[in-house]
C-alpha cells in the first residue's frame, strides 16, 4: 500500500481500549491508513499480547479494566523487550496528573480526548517513524 | 463568495416538469445552448433570468437562489476551520451541500451539539476534578464526545464509504448523541442545583438559526405593526404617553419609573423602567410590552414553526420577537426604507429622524428584506470590551462568526477607542471580496450611582458595491490601496500567515487558495490602514 509495508511487512498497531466505538473509529481510521490493528478491552489481556506477540505501536487508554493503563504501561516496560515498543497514551482532558506519571512510566505520545482523527494519525505515523531507528 | 451549483436542480426540475430544454428556453427568451451551460453549472445566473426560470418551473425563487446554500456551506467551513479539520476546501463543500443539502446539514447538527457538549464537559471536568462519580461521568462524557467527533470526521473526510458503512456511522453517531444526553441529565441529576447550567443545548444559537431561517424578516408581524401604528395615531414620532396609555387602557399595564430595572415577564402588571434611562430606551421598551402583549397569539403561530427544543428557546424566541416588533411599530417598514435611501444610511440622522438609538437603527436596517422592497442587504454583529459577541446576523457571503471572536482588525474593535464616533472600513477578505463596515460603540449609562454602564460595539456591514449608496462609503470612492484594509473574519480560517495579530493558526494554508483570487490579495505584507473616523475629529481622514 505505502511505505508502512515496506521492511518486514505491515506495521502492526495493538489497542487496548474499553470503548468499543473508539476502537471501531480507531480500527478504521487506522487500517486505512495501511497498519495491522488488533484491539483488546482489558489490561489483563493487553499485557499477554504484548509479551506473547508485540505490536510496532500500542494505543493505550488509561481508563481500561483489569489492569489499568498504568500498570500496563509499567509491566511493559520491565518486559525484556518492552522498552522498543512506543506507546500513545489516550487520555481525557482535566487529567494533567494522568499525563505527568505516564510520562515517568515512559510513554511516548499522548492524545487527548476529544481528539481529532488528522492529529491522531499524525502521531502514530510519527512514532512509527521513530519507532525504525529505536535501539 | 461562494458559489452552490444550482444548474443540476434545473434540470431536475425541468425534467420533472416533463419539459424539453427548447420549451423552457423559449419560455425565458434564452436559446438552447445557453439553457444547457446554465444546467451544467458552466454559468451562474441571478436577478430576473433566475426569476422568469423559477416562474417558469413553478419553482419558489429560494429553491434555486440558493441563499440557504450559500449559508449552509459557509458554515461548514467555519465549523472545519474551528475543529481543526484540514484540508476541505470551499469547492467540495459546495458540492456535497449541492448533492446532499441534508448531510450537510446533519455535520452542521452535531458539530453544533458537540461543541455544547465539549464545553459542558470541559466545565465538569474542571470543577468536579475531586467528585469520584462525576469524573467518572465526565469521562464517560468525553469518550462519547470523541466517538460522536470521531465517526462525524469520518463521515466528512471519506467520500468514498459503501451505503452500509455510512448507514452504519451514522447509526453510531445517533446513538453516542443519545448516550451523551443522557450522560449530560445524570450530571445534571447529579449536580441538584446546577441543572441550568449544564444544559446540552445552546437556546441562544437556537434563536440565532430561527432568525435567520426567516432572514430576519417577518410579514406578518409588519402588517400587524402597521395596524396597531394606525391604531395609536399613526405620527412618525409615536410618544410615550400614547403607548403607555395603550398599555394601561387595553392591558391595565402600569408603567413605573424607578431605581430598580428588572421583570421580563410580559404578564407582569407592571412596567418598571429605569429611572434616567435614555427616552429611545423608554420608548422602545414600552413598544416592546405592548408587542408582547397585543401579539401574543401571532407570536405563537410563528414559533410553532420554529425548531424550539425547550421552554427556554421558546421564552427567548418570544423576547426576539417583541423585539423585532417594536422596531416595526416605532420605525415603520416604508417611511423608515425611504429615509434609509433618502439619509443614504446615516446611522445617526436616521436615529434623529426617529427618535432612536444607533443600535436600534442597525437592528432596523438588517431588517428591511421585504421582497421588491428591500433596503441594503446588511450583517450586524455586537461585540463587548472583551471581545464576546452578543449579537450576531449574517447574509449569504458576509457570515458573522458562530464561535470565538472576529477578526481583530474589524472596526467594531476598533470603535471601542473612537467613543461616540462612527468608524468605517473597506475591508478586504482572503480571497478578493470586499465589504463596508460601519461600527460605534454604544453606552448605556449607570443609572445609579456606582454601578457600571454597559458598553458594547455595534456593527453592520455590507458588500462593497452598495458603498454608493451609503454615505460612509464616499470616503472609499477612490477603491485604490491605500483606503483598503485588508483583513479576515476570524483567525483560524484567515490565510494572512504574517498577520501581527495572529492568535491561531491558519488551517487553510497556500495550496488551498480558492480559485480566483487576486496577485494583490496574498498574505498581508502591507500594514492594515488604520480605520476611519468619520465624525467629529477628522484625523486620518484622506
Amino acid at each position: 500500500m505505502d511505505a508502512r509495508e515496506v521492511g518486514e511487512g505491515r506495521r502492526q498497531i495493538l489497542i487496548a481500549e474499553d470503548e468499543p466505538f473508539i476502537v471501531e473509529s480507531l480500527t478504521f481510521l487506522l487500517e486505512r491508513q495501511g497498519y495491522d490493528v488488533r484491539s483488546v478491552r482489558d489490561g489483563a489481556v493487553a499485557l499477554e499480547e504484548l509479551s506473547s506477540e508485540p505490536p510496532d505501536l500500542l494505543i493505550l487508554d488509561t481508563m481500561i479494566p483489569s489492569e489499568n493503563g498504568f500498570d500496563v504501561l509499567r509491566q511493559l516496560r520491565q518486559m525484556p523487550h518492552g522498552g522498543a515498543v512506543p506507546v500513545l497514551v489516550l487520555t481525557a482532558k482535566g487529567q494533567e496528573s494522568d499525563r505527568r506519571q505516564m510520562l515517568s512510566l515512559g510513554a511516548d505520545e499522548f492524545v487527548t480526548k476529544p481528539f481529532s482523527n488528522q492529529d491522531l494519525l499524525a502521531r502514530v505515523d510519527r512514532l512509527l517513524g521513530d519507532a525504525g531507528r529505536r535501539p | 463568495m461562494v458559489r452552490v451549483p444550482i444548474g443540476q436542480r434545473i434540470r431536475e426540475r425541468r425534467r420533472r416538469a416533463g419539459m424539453a430544454q427548447a420549451a423552457l428556453a423559449k419560455m425565458v427568451d434564452i436559446s438552447p445552448a445557453y439553457l444547457s451551460l446554465i444546467e451544467h453549472d458552466k454559468r451562474y445566473i441571478g436577478g430576473k433570468l433566475l426569476r422568469r426560470i423559477a416562474d417558469a418551473l413553478e419553482l419558489d425563487l429560494d429553491y434555486l437562489t440558493a441563499d440557504q446554500d450559500t449559508r449552509l456551506v459557509e458554515t461548514m467551513m467555519e465549523l472545519s476551520a474551528a475543529s481543526g479539520i484540514e484540508g476541505l476546501d470551499t469547492e467540495s463543500a459546495a458540492s456535497l451541500v449541492g448533492r446532499y443539502p441534508e448531510w450537510a446539514r446533519a455535520f452542521i447538527k452535531l458539530h453544533r451539539n458537540l461543541q455544547d457538549a465539549t464545553e459542558t464537559a470541559l466545565a465538569l471536568s474542571e470543577r468536579l476534578s475531586r467528585d469520584p462519580e462525576l469524573m467518572a461521568l465526565s469521562h464517560q462524557m468525553l469518550t462519547q464526545i470523541t466517538s460522536v467527533r470521531s465517526f462525524s470526521e469520518i463521515l466528512a473526510e471519506h467520500q468514498d464509504l459503501g451505503s452500509d458503512e455510512r448507514r452504519r456511522f451514522a447509526g453510531i453517531i445517533a446513538s453516542e448523541s443519545d448516550a451523551l444526553t443522557s450522560s449530560a441529565r445524570a450530571v445534571i441529576d447529579t449536580l441538584e442545583h446546577s441543572g441550568d447550567a449544564f444544559r446540552p443545548t445552546s437556546p441562544a444559537r437556537e434563536v440565532d438559526d430561527f432568525i435567520i431561517d426567516n432572514r430576519n424578516y417577518f410579514a406578518s408581524i409588519e402588517e400587524a405593526a402597521a395596524v396597531l401604528r394606525r391604531d395609536l395615531g399613526d405620527e412618525r414620532y409615536l410618544s410615550d404617553a400614547a403607548l403607555a396609555q395603550r398599555l394601561f387602557s387595553r392591558h391595565g399595564v402600569e408603567v413605573v419609573f424607578g431605581p430598580l430595572h428588572c421583570a421580563r415577564d410580559v404578564m407582569a402588571p407592571r412596567l418598571e423602567i429605569a429611572e434616567g434611562a435614555a427616552p429611545s430606551t423608554i420608548r422602545f421598551r414600552l413598544a416592546q410590552r405592548l408587542c408582547a402583549l397585543e401579539f401574543a397569539d401571532l407570536f405563537e403561530e410563528i414559533v410553532a414553526t420554529a425548531r424550539v427544543s425547550s421552554a427556554e428557546t421558546h421564552d427567548r424566541v418570544l423576547r426576539a420577537l417583541a423585539r423585532y416588533a417594536a422596531g416595526a411599530l416605532l420605525l415603520p417598514y416604508m417611511p423608515f426604507l425611504e429615509s434609509a435611501e433618502a439619509l443614504r444610511y446615516d446611522l445617526d440622522a436616521l436615529g434623529s429622524r426617529f427618535g432612536a438609538s444607533f443600535e436600534q437603527v442597525a437592528h432596523r436596517l438588517v431588517t428591511l428584506r421585504e421582497p421588491d422592497n428591500e433596503g441594503v442587504p446588511f450583517a450586524f454583529l455586537r461585540a463587548d470590551p472583551a471581545g464576546n459577541i452578543s449579537k450576531r446576523f449574517s447574509i449569504p457571503g458576509l457570515r458573522m462568526p458562530e464561535y470565538g471572536g472576529a477578526c481583530p482588525r474589524w472596526p467594531i474593535y476598533t470603535a471601542f477607542a473612537s467613543p461616540d464616533q462612527v468608524v468605517s472600513q473597506l475591508a478586504a477578505i482572503p480571497g478578493g471580496a470586499q465589504y463596508l463596515f460601519v461600527a460605534r460603540r454604544v453606552i448605556k449609562p449607570a443609572v445609579i450611582h456606582g454601578r457600571p454602564a454597559t458598553v458594547f460595539s455595534v456593527m453592520l456591514g455590507c458588500e462593497a458595491h452598495y458603498a454608493d449608496r451609503i454615505v460612509y462609503g464616499d470616503a472609499y470612492a477612490s477603491r485604490r490601496d491605500s483606503v483598503i484594509s485588508r483583513v479576515g473574519f476570524e483567525c483560524r480560517s484567515c490565510r494572512r500567515e504574517d498577520c501581527g495579530q495572529r492568535v491561531h493558526p491558519p488551517v487553510f494554508r497556500q495550496g488551498l487558495r480558492e480559485r480566483g483570487e487576486g496577485a494583490g490579495d496574498g498574505p498581508d505584507r502591507s500594514p492594515v490602514q488604520p480605520a476611519l473616523v468619520l465624525e467629529g475629529v477628522t484625523d486620518g481622514r484622506p
